[in-house]
């Protein structure tokens, strides 16, 4: 049966949406125009709505750098980085949690088996390794920020950097805030014990307090002060709107070819960490037991945080290959 | 090392690097299909699809098609034609020719192999 000419117009508008919005601007009348065409010849068709969901996903992956086309060599490394950069923030999420739950354990008593003892060395190391590439990272970039900035030409780098730094001091301060409130953490008399100082687990756990299971159980929750509730909501927000800004302002950065190569490297070395980072977890979860008074006991939460992690390094790897292969642009010198 | 293969960052006679279809993976068979038809001239989505239907008896998606068009056009294989319609016809370019030509003289070598070789074994 033949749709009425709006109603083709409206079926083609809304396989249109499959595509990315840059995609759209560039190739969108042209292709309502073949759809229409198409939707008149053919009104139904299941195939034709399948390609065309396949291949406008092909077209948002080529957009952040992850597949399909490859795009100009600066914008395919810049694509590939930040969507490095979003993968690595699902990942630490769900790391520092897992890493944080066992600085605190082992705050309060040893761990009893040798699989959470060395998981511990190992994640610990991997986070010292994060923190100096992620200082090394933005060096670059902030310089950047800063130079056009103080130059006047940092049209579209204002919105993004002003979420950076208010989802930032959000995130620092509420960590901050319920890190030094809760007792078990630092304040004790067993501080000295385990690999990291007391304060490093405190706000670690506060700042990853939103990966828990008790989303699943509402009324267990219920029962937390307001605050914290609060802050279980209001974290991830600010997460995902650091996230979001420093995405956004890498895309918009032009840095230079240097720039771009020391940060594929950087990002090279990330993946590596993230995957013995993941190894550790795998070594708890699997063979590290509850320990003394269940405080290594790896949940359902951990579980779902292995698979989320390993789909990020599956992303990150991905990334990565995609940002080198800017050809000898990228990778000379 | 196939002939496909070989002309990869080779370059054409004026000195210009020249493209192979062996880059667009699954979509170097609809890449073909497009660069034949618009070898006759230049054409917009739709007729592209019907030609190819045509001369192939393949009738290419509207994603696909779209997909391997940006692709060739990234790869300055094709270019798109200035029009006031919505429309956008395409073109070939002349690295697109030569990337054309250099595949199909490359699938004409299996062909004739292959004839030859069935010819012998199985009359």
């Amino acid at each position: 049966m033949q749709d009425s000419p709006v109603e083709t117009v409206r079926r083609a508008t809304v396989l249109l949406r499959w595509y990315p919005k840059d995609w759209r601007a560039r190739y969108g009348d042209e292709f309502a125009e073949l759809l229409i065409s198409d939707l008149t010849e053919r009104p139904r068709s299941w195939r034709r709505t399948v390609d065309v969901a396949r291949n406008g996903l092909v077209a948002r992956l080529s957009v952040a750098g992850l597949g399909g086309a490859a795009l100009d060599r600066r914008d395919q490394a810049r694509a590939s980085l930040a969507s490095l950069g979003c993968a690595l923030a699902v990942f630490l999420a769900f790391g520092i949690a897992m890493w944080s739950q066992l600085t605190i354990g082992w705050q309060w008593s040893d761990p009893d088996t040798t699989a959470t003892r060395a998981a511990m060395v190992v994640l610990s190391g991997a986070m010292v390794l994060f923190a100096g590439l992620a200082l090394l990272a933005a060096i670059p970039v902030v310089g950047a920020v800063v130079m056009r900035l103080a130059h006047r030409q940092g049209q579209g780098l204002v919105r993004p950097t002003s979420l950076v730094l208010g989802c930032g001091a959000i995130l620092i301060i509420g960590s901050r805030h319920f890190g030094n409130g809760w007792p078990g953490t630092g304040g004790h008399a067993w501080a000295h014990q385990g690999l990291v100082p007391g304060g490093v687990a405190a706000f670690s756990w506060a700042s990853t307090l939103f990966v828990s299971s008790y989303w699943a159980h509402p009324s267990a929750l219920l029962s937390f002060p307001a605050g914290e509730i609060a802050w279980m909501a209001i974290s991830p927000t600010a997460v995902i709107g650091l996230v979001i800004g420093a995405t956004k302002s890498v895309r918009r950065l032009e840095l230079s070819p240097r720039a771009l190569r020391f940060e594929a490297r950087l990002s090279g070395v990330a993946t590596l960490g993230m995957l013995v980072f993941l190894g550790g977890c795998c070594t708890w979860v699997v063979d590290g037991g509850p320990g003394p008074r269940d405080l290594f006991h790896a949940g359902a939460i951990d579980a779902a945080g292995l698979v989320a992690m390993a789909a990020a390094v599956a992303v990150a790897h991905r990334a990565v290959s995609r940002a080198r292969r800017g050809g000898p642009w990228m990778t000379a010198g | 090392m196939p002939p496909v293969a070989k002309a990869r960052g080779s370059r054409d006679r004026a000195g210009k690097p020249s493209e192979s279809l062996g880059t667009l993976g699954r979509y170097a068979g609809p890449a073909t299909l497009i660069l034949a038809s618009l070898a006759e001239g230049a054409k917009h989505g739709y007729a592209l699809t019907k030609d190819i239907e045509a001369f192939a008896g393949v009738r290419l998606a509207p994603g696909t098609l779209y997909e391997a068009l940006s692709r060739l056009q990234g790869q300055g294989l094709i270019e798109a034609v200035a029009s006031d319609d919505r429309r956008r016809p395409y073109r070939l370019t002349a690295a697109g020719a030569e990337a054309l030509r250099a595949h199909l003289d490359a699938q004409r070598r299996v062909a004739d192999v292959g004839l030859h070789r069935l010819a012998g074994t199985w009359g």
